[in-house]
């Protein structure tokens, strides 16, 4: 088989970057997942569409992709309702440095245009009346923020990709990718092998591996991130609810349930995607301390995913100077499903050496290269 | 934490033999049933028993039941037993939580046999929700347990051994049963038990199968219908049947989400009923003192579902240093056993199952 470009990964990053290559009417792209549709982090995450960021760079990825979402379902013509839910993100703060925090971040969301505001706590329970105020010391909120399913939205960007002529293969995992003179020219696959001298790196979790394939070391490691869904409800929850410092995101789904996640700071590096009754534990009480009728719930299901972080926590969307034809999307750092359309927009340009819609330098992977890298986003859970 | 050497999940045939035969060793243990008492699907089925006699053939089940509760209880400063208790997780760490009462329970383990059995499948036609449709489960456990009849005029939906059964147990109970519907050409369950429905004037109809059910608030009519060799059903050989109640018996599949959730390594086998864990030759799963036993690592009948249970009990006492005083008799004996079970032209398709989850 030949190819112009074969793309490792065909998470919400690998089929974007596929669609706005074909749309782009590059030729003969090839996907490989060693996976099926969404067995990534990508149908395993929180699903959050969220625009208050600390740092320029995200909210500027954020909000250019939840354009794109309010147009996706026509853009990709995709035949079922895509489930883009814009109920906005409360973002609550506890503590005194957190107000400070976040009346910044505010100001710089807002200069960026996005439409966040600073609330009091009482501001804050006219939205989500549950919220124990004990606690909130104040929030933000931004109504443009929301929910998205993973699974519609990865599948319309697959069927619009195939319909331009990408072909993907699922369960086929790529083993090795062969260089000779510094430039690539072959991937071997469990079935196939590629003659192709472009390679994306868009295998999530698995990104660092890649990179080794071909002797370059991106400097991300991956770490699981454990998340429950519980029995659906009537609606009492519209936005998103966040705390950086509570440890906490929880949300109710269209379809009723709740969905939660959060970091355990103990947790190793490495490829595990366990579930643990330990996050059960600790998720109800944090969940219960902030939210309490959530209590009453019971969980369905609870599962693990894959966070592939970078130094920044933010992502890497960039050629790779060392080895023309080497192009990295990955170190997503647990938010790289929402800005899927800015991911494949951006690197399908500077695949092909057209002027990026916005400054990407720093988001290449040259930026960890002197380690006083400034920008450090804070707001992650 | 409460902590305990072994947990045995489920208090059917297997979990009860696993027990009994790991007490005799000398290792204690805990086992979990969700139903209010134990005994597994034994405890509803009021008919004599096919199998050999050393696994109790010709006597029924419910008396089946009572003996190996009885052996259980005998044992009763070594095994625990907690009813009206589900297990809702497994994790590697071996630690397993329940849920009683509302009250979530965790207990620390360090071994594990899981004996869930299998649950009834289901079919897929219009408004299939409505009450008066029954698995044949339900209606085992309506009659049999709580003496309350689902209904009076009952099509069943499946021709094997528990359709034939169920229907037989049905007219006995004096409901009117109009007809058993298969989809497949042939009667799937033994020769013994259709002749005795014939006998009594029940049309076994092969190639048939139910296409929709009709009623505001409950079951008041269905359509069944001809399928051809595809299964499709033939335009014009509808036919409406008044009914209050439809019991379908289409198989069993085992019940083992703990496996997955746990993560053992799994694979669909359709001759075992549907996804199952790996095993050796001990039943033994991936994970190391993660043992399975009974219909949960493929549907087969109580007989086979005993003596796994006396082999994993046996052999996970031995691992976890009680060894019976008889032990290489009686594992080879238990062996043996099984090995009988599944001789024969009908022991075919499930001795390729196996062969299959062998790690
Ligand atoms: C619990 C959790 C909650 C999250 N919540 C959010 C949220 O609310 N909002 C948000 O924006 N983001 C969230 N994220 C992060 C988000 O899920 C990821 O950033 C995003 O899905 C990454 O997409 P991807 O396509 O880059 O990677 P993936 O979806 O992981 O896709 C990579 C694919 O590459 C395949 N692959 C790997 N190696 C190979 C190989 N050698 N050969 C072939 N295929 C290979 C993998 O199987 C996989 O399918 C969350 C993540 C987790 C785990
Ligand atoms: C109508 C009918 C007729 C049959 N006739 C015969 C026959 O003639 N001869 C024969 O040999 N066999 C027969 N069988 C089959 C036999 O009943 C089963 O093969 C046998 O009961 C399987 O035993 P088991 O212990 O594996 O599972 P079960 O008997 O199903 O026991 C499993 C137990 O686990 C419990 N459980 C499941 N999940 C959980 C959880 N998460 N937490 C706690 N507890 C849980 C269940 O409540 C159940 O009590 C018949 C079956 C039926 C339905």
């Amino acid at each position: 088989m030949k190819a112009n470009i074969v793309i490792v990964g065909a998470g919400i990053s690998g089929v974007s970057i596929a669609y706005n290559l074909a749309k782009k009417g590059v030729k003969d792209i090839v996907v490989f997942d060693d996976n099926y549709l969404s067995g990534g982090a990508t149908g395993r995450c929180g699903a959050g569409i969220r625009q208050q960021w600390g740092t320029k760079n995200n909210c500027i990825l954020a909000k250019k992709s939840v354009e794109f979402f309010e147009i996706a379902q026509e853009e990709l013509q995709y035949p079922r309702d895509i489930e883009f839910k814009q109920e906005g993100y409360l973002v609550i703060a506890t503590t005194k440095e957190e107000d400070l925090q976040f009346v910044k971040n505010v100001k710089l969301q807002n200069s960026l245009g996005i439409p966040a505001v600073v609330l009091t706590p009482k501001e804050a329970a006219k939205i989500v009346p549950h919220l124990n105020l004990d606690i909130v010391t104040s929030a933000t909120f931004c109504p443009t923020d929301g929910h998205l399913n993973p699974f519609t939205v990865t599948d319309a960007y697959y069927l619009a990709a195939k319909r331009l002529g990408v072909k993907f293969f699922y369960q086929e995992k790529v083993l090795n990718i062969i260089v000779k003179d510094n430039k690539i020219i072959k991937v071997i696959t469990e079935n196939y092998e590629v003659i192709t001298n472009k390679v994306v790196n868009a295998a999530g979790g698995y990104s660092k591996e890649i990179g080794d394939m071909v002797g370059i070391d991106i400097p991300v490691y991956s770490e699981n991130h454990e998340i429950l869904v519980t029995e659906p409800i009537e609606k009492i929850q519209g936005p998103m609810v966040i705390s950086f410092s509570l440890n906490i995101y929880c949300q109710q789904v269209p379809h009723g349930s709740f969905i939660m996640g959060r970091s355990d700071p103990n947790m190793p590096q490495g490829y595990n995607v366990d579930a643990s009754w330990h996050f059960l534990d600790e998720m109800a009480k944090t969940a219960v301390n902030l939210l309490p009728p959530i209590g009453d719930l019971r969980v369905i299901r609870q599962w693990g995913g894959l966070y592939n972080l970078s130094p920044d926590r933010q992502p890497i969307i960039s050629d790779v100077k060392e080895l023309p034809g080497f192009y990295l999307a990955c170190g997503f750092s647990g938010h790289g499903f929402m800005f899927a359309p800015m991911t494949g927009l951006l690197l399908s340009e500077i695949i092909l050496g057209e002027k990026t819609t916005v400054d990407t330098t720093d988001l290449h992977i040259d930026r960890f290269k002197n380690s006083d890298f400034k920008d450090y986003e804070k707001s992650v859970v | 934490m409460k902590k305990i050497d072994l947990v045995i999940i489920g208090g059917g045939p297997a979990g009860l033999s696993a027990a009994k035969m790991a007490a005799e060793s000398g290792l204690s243990s805990l086992i979990i049933e969700r139903n209010f008492k134990i005994g597994g699907q034994l405890v509803k089925q009021t008919h004599m028993f096919f199998g050999s006699e050393k696994q109790y053939a010709k006597t029924r089940g419910i008396d089946i039941a009572k003996i190996l509760v009885n052996d259980v209880l005998k044992y009763s400063d070594m095994i625990e037993i907690m009813t009206g208790t589900t297990v809702v997780g497994l994790y590697k760490d071996k630690v397993v939580t329940l849920l009683k009462d509302e009250k979530y329970i965790k207990v620390k383990t360090k071994a594990i046999i899981i004996a869930t059995g299998a649950s009834e499948k289901v079919l897929a036609f219009e408004k299939n929700d409505l009450p008066g449709i029954y698995g044949a489960g339900a209606v085992q456990t309506l009659m049999n347990v709580h003496g309350v009849l689902p209904g009076h005029n009952v099509v069943m939906v499946g021709s094997g051994n528990i359709g034939l059964i169920v229907s037989y147990q049905l007219i006995q109970a004096g409901v009117n049963v109009l007809c058993v519907l298969e989809a497949s050409s042939e009667i799937g369950g033994y020769k013994v038990h259709a002749s005795k429905l014939k006998r009594l004037g029940v049309d076994i109809k092969t190639s048939h199968s139910i296409k929709k059910a009709i009623g505001k608030d409950y079951l008041e009519r269905i359509i069944i219908g001809k399928l051809d060799d595809k299964w499709e059903f033939i335009e014009g050989s509808e036919e409406e049947l008044i009914v209050d109640a439809l019991c379908i018996s289409v198989g069993l599949s085992p019940l083992s989400n703990l496996l997955s959730m746990i993560g053992t390594e799994m694979k669909y086998v359709s001759y075992l009923g549907g996804l199952v864990p790996l095993i050796d030759e001990n039943y033994e799963t991936s994970i190391e003192n993660v043992f399975v036993a009974g219909d949960v690592c493929g549907v087969e009948e109580a007989s086979s579902a005993i003596v796994e249970g006396y082999l994993t009990g046996l052999v996970v006492a031995k691992k976890l240093g009680y060894i019976h005083p008889n032990y290489d008799k009686l594992y080879l004996d238990f062996k043996a056993q099984l090995h009988n079970l599944r001789s024969g032209p009908f022991g075919e398709k499930l001795r390729r199952g196996l062969e299959e989850i062998m790690r």
